[in-house]
């Protein structure tokens, strides 16, 4: 029996890979229990799980007040505001938490997301093997490949962060030497030159998270349904696109010959006839019933998405986003579109092509197959119990 | 064709035909705010203007001099200011 410790960042996307990998370990007789904010633990982890809940000592709101700033930054000035406003904050925040959690919990090895430098910092001050999380198989040294300054910009910056938090400075300090497990597998994300044997690509982790919500299967008609998620916007971006789609893909006739289904609040309408539109969907429950998806090549819908083999049309907004956008053009499973001046006919026209050009389907089942082959969770549960030395 | 014409062109070919069309590219847009051009678009675009103008615009090189606050401040304008610097 062995002792995980998971610390992640104040956000979902980066929590919920966890659960199943723990889960894993969990059935497999070892001790999991995760480092975090308190407020996104108890909503997002199950009853039971041994938590160490961080209040820390962040102002009220900052993680809101962030929120609502983020979806205003685009680009490289996103870029600036991530690290700045968001990254090197939480990790200073989160550091002496995450240091006390792990004198409490005396684990065997650490899992870090690899947003949350605080995990890494403090698995390498108490000595411990410990394992990157990449939630998304996006990469800095990818988007950043042409802007080197920019690459050394971040750098700099993480440098200065351990040199102040009384840690030898290493290069790229949130990449685990023993093992980066990255959620995707190479057909998706492509081979990189900097991917050495630490790295680990065992697809991506969905567990069944428990969705209540309800949602109206027998309305759905039996035409090519499309699913549409844009995550978090805010109500500018949001009218904006939302008004492009239904222009794009509505059809208020009886017998309409495509079904949307959108996760949108309804100030983003009025919506056509054959849209169903709702605030909060269950994803993972409606995804085998659609044929295609679009969204805004957030890692987790992206990844989930090519789960069911669906092909994908693909409108980043930021982070890490028009990197995974890229990803889903070049594997050939889907079609990339700007986000900032949706047009229509442009998002028609994609579409149509990824519902009725074989090829995209046909890579999305490739990729799909990849997934299962790369183990999930079962692969990387492996991975940690061999960092923690057990013997399988 | 101008240098501004042949940047815009390639701009589009980047950021996607969805772009606007009546919204015209000028030396005083900026790759960040008025196009929220995404680092990985740097890149693209980076490779595109390279092939366009061939090895005497060094544009790869130009930009990777650039600090994160000049990449950020870019304008169409200073880009059309180094390529036609480069061909006199």
């Amino acid at each position: 029996m062995a002792r995980f410790l998971f610390v992640v960042p104040p956000m979902t996307g980066h929590t919920n890979p966890t659960l199943a990998v723990a889960a894993e370990l969990a059935a497999r007789g070892h001790e999991p229990a995760w480092c975090g904010y308190e407020a996104l633990l108890e909503r997002l982890l199950p009853e039971g799980a041994r938590r160490f809940g961080l209040e820390g000592s962040l102002p009220d709101g900052f993680l809101e007040e962030i929120g609502e700033r983020a979806l205003k930054v685009r680009g490289l000035p996103g870029l600036k505001f991530l690290w700045e406003e968001v990254l090197l904050p939480l990790a200073r925040d989160m550091t002496p938490g995450v240091e006390r959690a792990v004198a409490e919990f005396s684990p065997d090895v650490i899992i870090s997301d690899q947003q949350a430098f605080a995990g890494a910092f403090a698995a390498r001050r108490a000595g411990l093997p410990w394992a990157t999380s990449a939630t998304t198989s996006a990469d800095r040294r990818i988007s950043l490949a042409n802007i080197p300054k920019v690459l050394d910009w971040a750098e700099e910056r993480l440098t200065e962060l351990q040199v102040e938090l009384e840690l030898e400075p290493v290069k790229e300090p949130e990449n685990s030497p023993h093992r980066v497990i990255v959620f995707s597998t190479p057909a998706l994300c492509g081979e990189m030159s900097h991917h050495d044997e630490r790295y680990v690509f065992v697809g991506p982790s969905l567990a069944p998270r428990p969705e209540p919500v309800p949602f109206p299967y027998e309305e759905l008609l039996d035409v090519p349904r499309v699913f549409a998620s844009l995550g978090t916007l805010n109500a500018e971006r949001g009218q904006r696109f939302f008004a492009a789609l239904a222009e794009g893909l509505g059809d208020d006739s009886d017998a309409p010959g495509l079904q949307v289904v959108c996760v949108a609040p309804g100030e983003f309408g009025p919506f056509p006839k054959n849209f169903i539109a709702r605030p909060r969907v269950p994803q993972l429950d409606l995804l085998p019933e659609m044929d295609a998806v679009i969204c805004h090549g957030g890692h987790n819908t992206t990844t989930e998405a090519l789960s069911n083999a669906l092909p994908l049309v693909v409108c980043p907004i930021k982070d890490d986003q028009p990197v995974v956008a890229q990803q889903v053009a070049d594997s050939g499973c889907g079609l990339r579109l700007s986000f900032t001046r949706p047009r229509p006919h442009h998002l028609a026209e994609a579409v149509d092509r990824v519902l009725h050009e074989p090829s995209f389907k046909e890579r999305a089942q490739e990729i799909s197959e990849s997934f299962t082959a790369a183990g999930g969770p079962a692969r990387a549960a492996d991975h940690l119990e061999a960092l923690a030395g057990v013997t399988t | 064709m101008t240098t501004l014409t042949t940047i815009s062109n390639l701009i589009h070919e980047v950021i996607g035909e969805d772009w606007d069309l009546e919204e015209e590219i000028t030396l005083d847009t900026t790759f960040s705010e008025d196009l929220e051009l995404e680092s990985i678009e740097f890149v693209s675009l980076a490779e595109k203007m390279q092939a366009a103008f061939g090895e005497d615009v060094d544009f790869v090189s130009w930009l990777s001099e650039k600090e994160l606050d000049e990449v950020i401040d870019l304008k169409v304008g200073d880009v059309v200011e180094f390529i036609d610097a480069c061909r006199k």
